[in-house]
């Protein structure tokens, strides 16, 4: 349930205002640690985003090809993880050419959409083997990035419900369908902006079907006042338009994205980024090999220890039997 | 991990090592179940994912067991729950003291109520029986192990693995490879879970896969397209066909039981799935409602982990015995009489 999710408690924020302003601390965060090279330019948060928003659409271009076809809700559940990383994070910390497809591959587990790894990475161009690689790495990583809140409502089953609702509450409405494409499409666009982390799945649902019932010429203001919103009061109805004309206008005003900018951004961030977390550095595979090995190594010291341990009685109680017939003899 | 010190090891879970273990900071004691990913062909096990999943997006309730916390530790990451002392399978084996009806329905209560709550949730937990259903130290029943549960939707056709469910508390439609199954099979579950309170041993206790589809039918009575509509469709059905034999009725094999008892019982396990008591339903059930009512939790037997704890409680200095004179017992007047004050 939706009320009671980690969704709502921890990642459902006031605005967009609030966003930018996370995302604003992460930049800073990383420049105060890591920015101390003068000679090399650090992206700023604005920098950021359009590269975090290029990303969004490769994955939802590798998403829409996958074999077999995916269900949307993989994709939803996707780009919703990769934007709560990026709430608390840096671009330059973490790149997103590396989290890119452990986002995608959590999420289709989370989605009960069961493809194996060889399976996943066989859709990959390139070395399978590395990538292979870089997402058993990265796996944990990412769980933790997400604080272990992994599920995520999308809002295509509440866009469902609405569909069945309006088929079986408005007869005067003929042929409901007509408008699912437009709904569709609508929500599709959502996915690539602020709404998932700032709505509820249910409200944007709602702006998908009114935004394609107005392009179609069907008014659906009564529905929505009579009869879907009707035992939540005048009050609930005015806050619940007004959530609905936000998500509009964030849906319909994006920023366009322009190809050389980020292209631009992204050798820069070849140089910025920070090395301990390239899958592909010696500083990074150094570190998880010291990983790896350290339980092991710990479970060995501990055993050494004891033998140690062991030993030392052994010896000492040598020692005392040598005394013990020492003194024997001279009594 | 540095927040907690391990006090030992309780067992071995689905996935992973339990440990009992306490949060340096509050006191508290925990279980901490380990979850290693070391050499893992497809990274992080579903049934880690699962449990996490089911387990953090419902509100709280009393009769499923909370998951306080993850972090990630080493190669893998643990998931803290409260520390349980034991389980239902212990106490039903503890033969000292066999259940009475009270205790029964009390138990069938708490794990009713925790199912309900779990399939209001769209959650069937798939692998429902004794040793999942832990018990605290005041008696209560809280549904633990959501490593196969599944989020179920009711509109899809999403087909689902059949091999789930330890086989003892298999339903029948999963014995015989259901892909397309509900809710029902926690409901067959607890069914068999209920019988094996009743009758103090597993009422299906089969030695493999085929002898399991052998108990349920001994019992139930070999299943047709009147009694089980629809059941020529699951894809084992044509692999295995089993002798024509009447139901046993559970009055003979329960004699013990009372009628109410065995209404309930013959509700849960039926064929057809659609057709078993719903949880809720059962809630309600007059059985609950009847002489002997349901204990109460401090009636219930809490189960001491190692023997060691009941013996120091003997030798304990404070205990009464009605052997030792009143005298002794008491406080001699003259003793305290300095240091009370009378107030006028």
């Amino acid at each position: 349930m939706f009320s009671s999710s980690t969704q709502l408690k921890f990642w459902t924020f006031s605005g967009v205002t609030e966003l930018n302003r996370l995302r604003a601390e992460a930049n800073e965060t990383y420049v105060s640690e890591y920015g101390k090279n003068e000679t090399i330019y650090y992206l700023t948060a604005e920098d950021e985003t359009k590269v975090r928003r290029h990303y969004e659409y490769v994955i939802k271009d590798f998403c829409t090809r996958f074999q077999p076809p995916m269900p949307r809700s993989v994709l939803g559940t996707a780009l919703v993880f990769f934007k709560r990383i990026y709430l608390h994070n840096s671009i330059m910390d973490y790149h997103p050419r590396d989290i890119q497809h452990t986002c995608v591959y959590l999420a289709c587990k989370v989605e009960e959409f069961n493809v194996s790894l060889q399976q996943f990475v066989a859709q990959l161009k390139g070395d399978r083997e590395a990538a292979m690689d870089v997402i058993l790495s990265q796996e944990l990583l990412l769980m933790r990035l997400l604080h272990f809140h992994l599920t995520v409502h999308n809002p295509f089953r509440p866009l469902e419900g609405l569909f069945i609702d309006l088929k079986t509450r408005c007869e005067d409405i003929d042929n409901v369908e007509r408008l699912r494409p437009g709904a569709e499409e609508f929500l599709d666009k959502a996915l690539h902006t602020d709404v998932p982390l700032i709505f509820s799945p249910s409200q944007i649902a709602l702006a998908g079907i009114l935004a394609s019932g107005k392009n179609a010429g069907v008014s659906l203001d009564n529905y929505v006042a009579n009869k879907l919103l009707v035992s939540g009061g005048q009050e609930n109805l005015l806050k619940t338009v007004e959530h609905i004309k936000r998500i509009k206008y964030m849906v319909k005003n994006q920023d366009p994205l322009i190809r050389e900018d980020v292209k631009i951004l992204e050798r820069r961030l070849d140089a910025c980024r920070n090395p301990e977390n390239n899958p592909n550095s010696e500083t990074f595979k150094r570190k998880m090999e010291e990983y790896l090995d350290d339980e092991d190594e710990k479970k060995a010291k501990k055993r050494q220890k004891w033998e140690e341990v062991r030993l030392c009685f052994v010896h000492s109680s040598v020692y005392i039997q040598i005394f013990l017939s020492f003194s024997r003899r001279n009594q | 991990m540095e927040q907690y010190k391990i006090l030992g090891r309780i067992g071995e879970g689905a996935h992973g090592i339990v440990s009992k273990a306490k949060h340096i900071e509050s006191g508290e004691v925990v279980a901490l179940k380990k979850v290693p990913l070391r050499k893992l062909e497809d990274g992080i096990p579903n049934t880690a994912l699962r449990e996490i999943k089911a387990l953090q997006e419902i509100e709280e309730n009393e009769n499923i067991v909370k998951l306080r916390d993850v972090f990630p530790h080493g190669t893998g990451f643990v998931l803290v729950f409260d520390f349980m002392l034991s389980d239902l399978s212990e106490i039903i084996r503890n033969t000292e003291r066999p259940l009475t009806e009270g205790q029964i329905k009390s138990y069938m209560l708490m794990l009713l109520k925790g199912v309900t709550f779990m399939h209001e949730n769209n959650i069937m937990h798939r692998d429902l029986k004794p040793a999942n259903l832990l018990i605290s130290s005041t008696g209560h029943l809280k549904i633990a192990d959501f490593g196969l549960a599944r989020v179920f939707q009711n509109t899809g056709n999403r087909l689902y693995s059949h091999q789930v469910a330890t086989r003892w508390y298999r339903a029948p439609e999963l014995l015989y490879g259901a892909r397309k199954y509900d809710e029902g099979v926690d409901l067959w579950a607890v069914g068999c879970i209920f019988g094996e309170m009743l009758n103090n041993s597993p009422l299906f206790p089969g030695e493999n896969d085929i002898d399991q589809l052998c108990c349920v039918l001994r019992v139930l009575g070999t299943p047709n397209e009147k009694s089980w509509p629809g059941m020529g469709e699951l894809p084992d059905y044509k692999k295995i066909s089993f002798p024509e034999t009447p139901p046993i009725p559970f009055e003979t094999l329960l004699p013990d039981a009372s009628t109410n008892a065995l209404d309930l019982l013959k509700r849960s396990l039926l064929y057809p799935s659609a057709q078993r008591i719903p949880a809720k339903e059962a809630l309600l059930h007059l059985y609950f409602f009847m002489e002997p009512l349901p204990a109460h939790h401090s009636e219930l037997p809490i189960p001491q982990r190692g023997v060691g704890k009941r013996i120091r409680r003997a030798n304990h200095p404070h205990d009464y015995s009605i052997d030792t004179p009143l005298e002794e017992s008491l406080i001699d007047p003259d003793l305290i009489a300095p240091h009370v004050h009378l107030f006028s």
